[in-house]
């Protein structure tokens, strides 16, 4: 098949995965729902840390930690469509597309076109929720703009993670058990809270977690603030990250291809 | 009575045979202590905190949380029994509807005594006070346990209303709010707007300073801790306990 045709393919096959996403309104809840939730509660309960020595000079604190309910959306976003992909397996759609004359690496692309279509569209209504309860970007536009390409860019690279596990071993149900351990990732970056005030063992940890330059990356975005985080670094993290876990999903698909 | 006890043992089940069963119930709340003590450990330096160890204020409110997902399950297996219509042939058993509800959620407090268990362990050994004694560990457990059985009513409410495993995440979703919209995270003099209001009129508040006076050593065993805690859970079980009732009462019509 060629170029464009292969194209069309992981258009069609993002669409679905979206329009999936939005018809089953109990995959919303976890992706659109929770993040507001600890965002809500924590830019509420913890909002006298600014008092704390150390802390950044910041135009509204609920701006300081909406970028860990951004990472925290694009990992939720990644997790479900490794979610939806081994529910493909299980129930049998994934072998018919599978016999589709189209590449198979296409099949994994278009599952995390949707992830990026998800993400995109969750971090845009974070950030207007955000900014409707008071929150500033001294970043403008433009930034919010670059904190949702990095955010999408994450998101894909969870998503071939998630898919990555899914065509491995083609459990429904551990992918749903693995859902704790999403949070694993976002407390051991500083997603809430600037790295120099982490417990010193979780700052130690949160170095080696590619999440942190994200994070700060995009509070650097929406603050306007480059000491906060490098935007370039950030988007480092998130491409190698994305390059090495979708390398993963397609090795995991030849193998899932070789052992059936 | 014995078919409260047969139903119980049938919970039970589920969690020794299955296995890995109750891992996701107490891994989650482990995460959660650790993430936000690593987080938020700072806030202990505020003028305000009673305690200087964060972990220490955090402990009692993972516990509660791995009750409370732990009693949420209650709901998510009944609904499945309804799907699946197991529910339907105990109905028809010659006994008051009220002692199907029994067992299952007395399988949920059983069950609940392992991630909140594994949640003070893992706390203690990181560095956890107990200036509370056995009198605040004892306050700590029939927090958890309470609280537990709230959310097993409410587990159940759900899951006779909707009779779908769909609504598994609403189950746990009021949870998380229930927990989370208190003094969860700092104490209530340091809470600012619109949670200063909700941590106030929310009984879990008083249910966290029940389960505090084992960890927190600005909160000693007494009964000004104690029975406001206590009542908060008597008024929540009332509640939810009658919604659970009135919608057994439904089922079936």
């Amino acid at each position: 098949m060629s170029a464009a045709g292969e194209g069309r393919v992981v258009v069609a096959l993002g669409r679905r995965a979206l329009t999936v996403q939005f018809r089953r309104a109990q995959l919303l809840m976890p992706t659109f729902v929770l993040p507001l939730m600890l965002l809500a509660v924590i830019a509420s309960g913890t909002s006298a840390a600014q008092g704390l020595r150390g802390f950044p000079d910041v135009a509204s604190y609920l701006g300081f930690v909406i970028p860990g309910t951004i990472v925290q959306g694009a990992l939720l976003a990644g997790l479900t469509s490794g979610t939806a992909m081994a529910g493909d397996i299980e129930g049998g759609f994934f072998d018919r597309l599978l016999a589709a004359p189209v590449r198979r690496s296409s099949l994994v692309i278009g599952r995390l076109a949707g992830t990026l279509g998800l993400s995109v569209l969750q971090t845009t209504f974070f950030l207007c929720v955000g900014l409707l309860f008071g929150a500033h970007y001294p970043g403008g536009p433009g930034a919010a703009l670059a904190a949702i390409a990095l955010a999408a860019i994450t998101a894909v690279a969870i998503g071939g993670l998630a898919a990555a596990i899914a065509l491995r071993t083609g459990s429904l149900s551990l992918l749903q058990s693995i859902f704790p351990f999403v949070f694993v990732l976002l407390f051991s970056a500083p997603a809430f809270f600037p790295r120099e005030l982490l417990t010193p063992a979780l700052r130690s940890v949160a170095e080696y977690n590619p999440l942190t330059y994200v994070v700060e990356a995009v509070r650097g975005l929406l603050t306007g603030n480059e000491a906060i985080g490098d935007p370039w670094t950030g988007l480092a993290a998130a491409l190698l990250l994305a390059a090495a876990t979708v390398s993963l999903a397609t090795l995991a698909l030849r193998e899932r291809l070789r052992t059936a | 009575m014995s078919v409260a006890l047969a139903l119980w043992r049938r919970s039970l089940n589920e969690v020794l045979r299955v296995r890995g069963a109750l891992l996701p119930a107490t891994i989650a709340p482990v995460v959660f202590l650790l993430g936000m003590t690593g987080q938020f450990g700072r806030l202990t330096g505020l003028d305000g905190f009673p305690t200087d160890s964060y972990l220490s204020w955090i402990v009692p409110l993972s516990c509660l949380q791995g009750a409370g997902f732990a009693g949420a399950a209650t709901g998510s297996n009944l609904a499945r029994d309804i799907e699946h219509g197991w529910f339907d042939r105990l109905l028809v058993a010659p006994v008051p509807r009220p002692v199907l509800l029994v067992g299952p959620i007395l399988g949920g407090v059983t069950r609940s005594l392992v991630p909140a268990t594994v949640v003070l362990v893992v706390g203690l050994a990181l560095g956890a006070e107990l200036p509370g004694g056995v009198p605040g560990l004892i306050a700590l457990y029939v927090a958890c346990a309470g609280f537990c059985t709230v959310a097993g009513l409410w587990g159940t409410f759900l899951a006779l209303t909707f009779r779908t495993q769909q609504a598994g995440p609403l189950m746990q979703q009021g949870v998380f709010l229930a927990v989370f919209l208190s003094t969860a995270y700092t104490p209530e003099v340091l809470l600012r707007g619109w949670l200063a209001g909700a941590a106030g009129v929310n009984p879990v508040t008083h249910v966290l300073e029940l389960a505090r006076q084992a960890t927190v050593s600005g909160i000693e065993p007494s009964l000004a801790h104690t029975l406001p805690g206590l009542l908060a859970l008597a008024g929540m079980f009332a509640a939810l306990g009658a919604l659970a009732l009135v919608g057994l009462r439904r089922l079936g019509r």
